[in-house]
């Protein structure tokens, strides 16, 4: 049996991909539904679809998943305005309120890489490791999703979810543990996300050309196994 | 993409929401935090009690009572009507009056003894930003060196980003929260140095240096250049405090 088809690889991108395709079925979803809101959109109409979703994604423990929400691009709303319905936590408490009465708040979303790229290029996107300041001030990785209002329209929204490096470490290193002692998951940048090494410590940066064997997970996070010695 | 219009990463602190504790003061103390950073902004309309209330998880009476503190200390004007609503005043901008006045409230033993903590913290992460810093992070931290507009409020919020920066580049939680509650203990003292020119651009060849280090991979001169970034700020606070320093902008 190749590495590429054990079940601990297996196991890895099915439960990476878990998240990555219930965040795609969540985009489809809310963009058909927002599509539907006769008349312009509104902050309450935008809460009021987002919420049951969110709820059901914090509420399931097999997730992970500890906040996750809808930002709405310039436009949706209003000109030049976002729209922030995101939740953290078992209490799902809301994130980052008072941004959605700034006239400056699309300049919060604008720069950072979770929002951006999926807005700029339409397509799904996994970012961090990185300390999530805005929210949670945890250790995290917050896969993101375009939302389109019709097939082929402009994005008009992200829809998103973080998931904290430790739940991953949980989730994770059972499975890169069978691979080997130094089973590593790492971003397409090298930054070690979870290691089966005691030495590589989350957040470090390694040298694909330091392993014998690279395994693409999903389309954003790579798994390193076998050391060039 | 504009960096460097006013608005913080280390406002979670002033959005997360409110629990427990002297709830109108907290809401109070958390509007006057985004108009410090820029977030909210001189002349701007501020949401009704009610829409205030929902968005912080207060009740209406709550997020009335803050509007009416907020009214008393002259941040916002009320004005009735269909029109009406509550605006933050024009003009508004960062007080170096309450921020002189917490100067001298504070002993020097205790500005000293928030320059030793802040100058611990921020230097463990320096130096931990030196062996973690990728091409990305440093273009990052490269855009907090100086601010694009030569406003007392900008030049606050480049010497925040700019630490919190290497806090995100150090990738270390812990102490990444622990800088951000560092930057609320100093709270409005940090927007006086920034009133003097010399010590502007003394901060950028600090920076520049921390920056560098960071960029080198040198650990050990990423937490000195850090220590002398802190201890220059703290220094000059020591000295304004004796009145020896003059305020050349307001």
């Amino acid at each position: 049996m190749t590495t590429e088809l054990s079940p601990a690889v297996t196991r890895i991108r099915a439960q990476i991909g878990g998240v990555q395709s219930g965040l795609a079925d969540w985009a489809v979803e809310l963009g058909r539904q927002l599509a539907g809101v006769r008349g312009k959109v509104h902050g309450s109409a935008i809460d009021a679809l987002a919420l049951p979703a969110v709820e059901a994604m914090l509420g399931d423990a097999e997730r992970y998943i500890t906040g996750a929400g809808f930002i709405a691009g310039s436009g949706l709303v209003a000109a030049d305005r976002s729209y922030i319905a995101w939740w953290q936590g078992p209490d799902l408490e809301r994130v980052d309120a008072l941004a959605n009465f700034s006239t400056s708040s699309m300049d919060r979303y604008l720069r950072a890489e979770w929002f951006r790229v999926p807005f700029e290029t339409g397509e799904p996107h996994a970012t961090g490791p990185y300390i999530d300041f805005l929210c949670t001030d945890e250790y995290v990785m917050t896969f993101t999703h375009p939302v389109v209002l019709q097939a082929g329209g402009p994005v008009a929204g992200i829809v998103g979810a973080d998931i904290s490096v430790q739940s991953l470490e949980r989730m994770l290193l059972g499975s890169l543990t069978a691979l080997g002692p130094t089973a590593t998951l790492v971003n397409k940048g090298g930054r070690v996300i979870v290691s089966a090494a005691d030495a590589l410590e989350p957040g470090d940066l390694v040298t694909e050309g330091d392993f014998t064997t690279s395994l693409d997970i999903g389309n954003h996070l790579v798994l390193l196994l076998d050391p060039v010695t | 993409m504009d960096h460097h219009r006013a608005s913080s990463r280390g406002l979670s602190a002033v959005f997360a929401p409110i629990r427990t504790g002297g709830l109108a003061e907290e809401v109070t103390r958390r509007i006057e935090q985004a108009l410090e950073t820029g977030l909210l902004r001189g002349g701007q309309r501020l949401p009704r009690e009610v829409e205030l209330a929902a968005a912080l998880g207060v009740s209406p009476v709550t997020a009335r009572e803050a509007l009416s503190i907020l009214r008393e200390r002259g941040l916002i004007t009320t004005v009735r009507g269909r029109n009406g609503g509550s605006f933050i005043i024009d003009g508004y901008l960062p007080s170096t009056d309450l921020a002189l006045q917490n100067l001298q409230a504070t002993t020097r033993l205790q500005i000293n003894d928030l320059g030793l903590h802040y100058e611990a913290i921020a230097s463990a992460c320096a130096g931990i930003a030196a062996r973690r810093a990728d091409a990305a992070d440093l273009h990052r931290l490269h855009q907090y060196l100086r601010p694009h507009e030569d406003t007392l409020l900008s030049w606050r919020l480049v010497d925040s980003e700019f630490m919190l920066e290497v806090g995100a580049i150090a990738r270390s939680a812990r102490l990444g929260r622990e800088l951000v509650r560092m930057q609320a203990d100093l709270g409005t003292l940090t927007v006086l140095p920034y009133t003097d020119d010399v010590f502007r651009e003394s901060s950028v060849g600090h920076r520049n240096e921390v920056a560098g280090a960071i960029g080198d991979g040198d650990v050990l001169a990423a937490q000195n250049a850090t220590r002398d970034l802190i201890h220059t700020m703290v220094s000059w606070l020591l000295r304004r405090r004796a009145r020896e320093l003059p305020m050349t902008k307001g």
